[in-house]
């Protein structure tokens, strides 16, 4: 797979102080300061947080309210980048202790793609972690940033020990998809603590606990099918590890944490070169026939972007993460953050405007849905405000994938309906976190495609 | 410069209500045709007046109450398409254009129109007229099937739909392209296999326990029942009935939306069209049969709940459910 890198020099970046679930950072810079690459711009002392640095050299123009890729306005610093490479000296990271690399990764703004700080779901309060998983199924492999298929694979397997290592925990896997041929291949037949892998396909019952057996090995690399949605985590886990996860708890409570490719690559090099976590690799969709794949620095605009990669017909609509669970921007002033993953255009003429019309009970929302719920019941009870039915009928388990909406006839906003349901659940019920609400308590398991 | 904005997802797949019409109505033509041919102009009559009839009345009740027109949507066209293959071709041009009217008047707006009527509105207008105007209604004979050519056209057909059960063809590409859900035909047919095959081996086994035979081997050679074709099936595997499989069974609103519902309902349809075919005749118990069948949906549907995914595991439901049973006091819990 063929990663570009963006080179253009835009006329601003912008870096939102909160690219993660919990407390927006303070900044730690004035404007018409010079900041390097690396320097830390934004941090917080709260837990529910991650730091936030600066991915370009330049003078800061100011600090104030920017839309936000999330739909919202974040306080953001505002760069105008200088052509020079100058960073601040980075060192790396030898022998830490768990205590100590946890801290790392707070200090070096490393996040998972779904908003929640790596070290909230590694170290989690009152918690003990015994299994880490690297979920790589649903982001395509950053081969921007190695040389080799075996380069990605050894790396990977260094990252999954580094993040054993800060959860304390005594097992780990990497789970890949079953047809992401690339991957597969750069896996197989890896070597492991003098042990051969090989890539495992989870099937029927056969969980990662049964290979941690046949292999006799603490690591395994497994394969499954391709699940997304917005609000998979506790899903993904039951599916892996075969431990359930009851309603409003996430992952961790059953001891298990679920990391993304990207964050185990920045932890990667944060631990071995000192570089915080400063660029990301995204796909284009739309853009041209194919689906590209960049590398940009955070904090480039949309608009640079676009520009940048040539794009110059008439745009209807831009979609972050994906056009199944992703939000729509109302202006292409937004930047990239950490939690972006895909940028998606589509033209005007394919925009859908379509009325709904009745349910006709066709049930094919029941048929794909995933976790097995009545996605056009849910829907009928949220329209007409009966929440608490909505959680007789187990609404805490969708997993917002739109899978349901999608293959509608009647083309009802069922997604929609069941988030606005959760969103009053969770307000109704106060403690409740169910998942897609932005104002839980930081570990919200909702995250991007 | 500004762009759209709406709630995800920003994708959606190509198919419509008016698809899913449309398709049926496709695949019902074949059976039209051969029933022009084989009954003349009086089957033209017949299919037109009701389709005329049930969309005129949509339009009008749509225009009437001040609702959006939807006869667009083909919903009106499809019912009265499927009840006009319902009217013996004797029968006097005022029965499709009164069906047709019922059907849409009183069989669908009445209870709320598209997706929320409880009855098919098909059946619903026919079981009406058969029994206000059984004269007009009875046809002149019921088919069943002597022969293998009696598949492709069928001479003893009293209705439209018995002429030929080979043209219903297009219902299994429905059920392929996924326009009609498998589970209820399939449990619906199997069951109408099912049953008879197994009187068929109860009847051989009572009939040797009445001469006190002894040997086990004999009541096991009555196995090979399963394998000998029922006298009632010839009966059963008529026109009507498989239309009623493909196209009145599975009428999205008079079902269970559950996976497991589905099936139930398909087997219920199935039990309960042989009883009435068994006692009475399959072309009636067709329909009688599915119609009552309805009536069950929504009770199965409150029973086959799907359970949530993390929760229970099949033994710790099994045991809730057992435990739910025992009264109070006697209860001990051993798992909490």
């Amino acid at each position: 797979m063929e990663i570009k890198t963006l080179d253009i020099l835009p006329e601003k970046m912008v870096i939102p102080l909160k690219q993660h679930h919990g407390a927006v950072c303070e900044p730690l810079v004035k404007k018409g300061e010079r900041v390097l690459i690396g320097q830390k711009i934004g941090d917080s002392r709260e837990y529910f947080a991650s730091a936030v640095h600066s991915s370009v050299c330049g003078e800061v123009i100011a600090v104030e309210n920017f839309p936000h890729p999330g739909g919202n306005k974040v306080l953001s610093v505002v760069i105008k980048p200088e052509e020079s490479d100058e960073c601040v000296d980075l060192k790396p990271f030898k022998d830490l202790s768990s205590e100590e690399l946890a801290d790392m990764i707070k200090d070096s703004g490393i996040v998972e793609h779904h908003g929640a700080p790596t070290h909230t779901v590694l170290r989690p309060v009152g918690k003990q972690i015994d299994t880490v998983l690297i979920n790589s199924t649903s982001s395509e492999w950053i081969g921007g940033k190695y040389k080799t298929p075996e380069e990605y694979a050894y790396q990977m397997i260094d990252a999954l020990k580094l993040l054993m290592e800060t959860a304390g925990a005594s097992k780990g896997a990497i789970v890949l998809r079953t047809d992401d041929k690339d991957s597969i291949e750069a896996f197989e037949g890896i070597e492991v603590d003098n042990r051969k892998l090989l890539v495992a396909p989870l099937i029927g019952g056969r969980k990662i606990d049964y290979y941690f057996k046949e292999q006799e090995s603490d690591i395994v690399v497994v394969s499954q099918k391709r699940i997304y949605g917005k609000n998979i985590l506790n899903f993904f886990t039951y599916n892996v590890t075969g431990k359930r996860v009851g309603p409003g708890c996430n992952p961790t409570d059953v001891g298990v944490a679920v990391c993304g490719v990207k964050s185990a690559k920045a932890l990667y090099d944060a631990a071995h070169e000192g570089k915080p976590y400063l660029d990301t690799v995204i796909s284009l969709e739309g853009f041209s026939k194919d689906m590209d794949h960049i590398k940009v620095k955070i904090g480039t605009l949309f608009k640079d972007i676009i520009e940048g990669y040539g794009y110059s017909g008439e745009i209807g609509k831009i979609i972050t993460n994906g056009v199944r669970t992703g939000v729509a921007q109302y202006t292409d002033q937004v930047p990239v953050t950490k939690g972006t993953t895909r940028i998606t255009l589509q033209k005007p003429e394919e925009v859908m405007k379509e009325e709904f019309i009745d349910c006709i009970h066709c049930a094919r929302c029941v048929d794909v849905c995933p976790v097995e719920v009545l996605p056009s019941r849910l829907a009928i009870m949220a329209d007409m405000g009966k929440f608490d039915e909505c959680r007789k009928l187990h609404i805490e388990n969708c997993i917002e994938c739109g899978d349901c909406s999608a293959v509608c006839p009647s083309k009802i906003h069922i997604l929609q309906l069941i988030r606005y349901a959760k969103n009053s659940i969770g307000l109704a019920y106060g403690g409740i976190s169910l998942g897609s609400s932005e104002k839980s308590n930081g570990s919200s398991t909702s995250g991007g495609e | 410069m500004t762009y759209i904005i709406s709630a995800p997802p920003h994708k959606k797949t190509s198919t419509y209500f008016r698809t899913l019409n449309l398709s049926k109505i496709i695949a019902l033509i074949p059976i039209c045709l051969v029933a022009i041919y084989f009954f003349g102009v009086p089957a033209v009559q017949i299919i037109l007046a009701s389709v005329l009839a049930a969309v005129l009345t949509e339009l009008a009740i749509q225009k009437a109450f001040k609702h959006k027109v939807t006869i667009k949507d083909g919903h009106a066209v499809l019912v009265g398409l499927m009840l006009a293959l319902l009217i013996p071709p004797e029968a006097p041009v005022w029965i499709p254009v009164f069906g047709g009217f019922f059907a849409i008047a009183f069989g669908k707006f009445v209870f709320g129109g598209v997706g929320s009527y409880i009855f098919s509105p098909v059946l619903v207008s026919w079981i009406f007229m058969r029994s206000a105007w059984s004269n007009h209604m009875t046809p002149l004979s019921i088919p069943n099937v002597g022969q293998l050519s009696d598949f492709m056209l069928e001479n003893g057909a009293g209705l439209l739909i018995d002429v030929s059960p080979i043209a219903l063809i297009g219902g299994l590409y429905l059920i392929y392209r996924k326009y009609i859900d498998w589970r209820i035909p399939l449990a619906f047919f199997a069951t109408m296999i099912l049953i008879p095959q197994t009187l068929l081996f109860l009847a051989g086994v009572f009939d040797l326990i009445q001469h006190g035979v002894l040997n086990p081997l004999m009541y096991l050679s009555q196995l090979f029942a399963f394998l000998s074709i029922s006298p009632e099936l010839p009966y059963a595997m008529v026109g009507i009935l498989f239309f009623g499989i493909i196209f009145l069974a599975t009428d999205t609103p008079t079902t269970p939306v559950t996976k497991t519902g589905r099936l139930i309902y398909g087997v219920l349809c199935g039990v309960l069209v042989f009883i009435y075919g068994y006692f009475g005749n399959y072309v009636d118990g067709t329909l009688y049969g599915i119609f009552l069948a309805s009536c069950a949906a929504s009770f199965i549907e409150m029973n086959t709940r799907p359970a949530p995914y993390g929760k229970d595991s099949l033994p710790e439901k099994v045991y809730k459910r057992i435990m739910e049973k025992i009264p109070e006091p006697l209860r001990f819990e051993v798992i909490k």
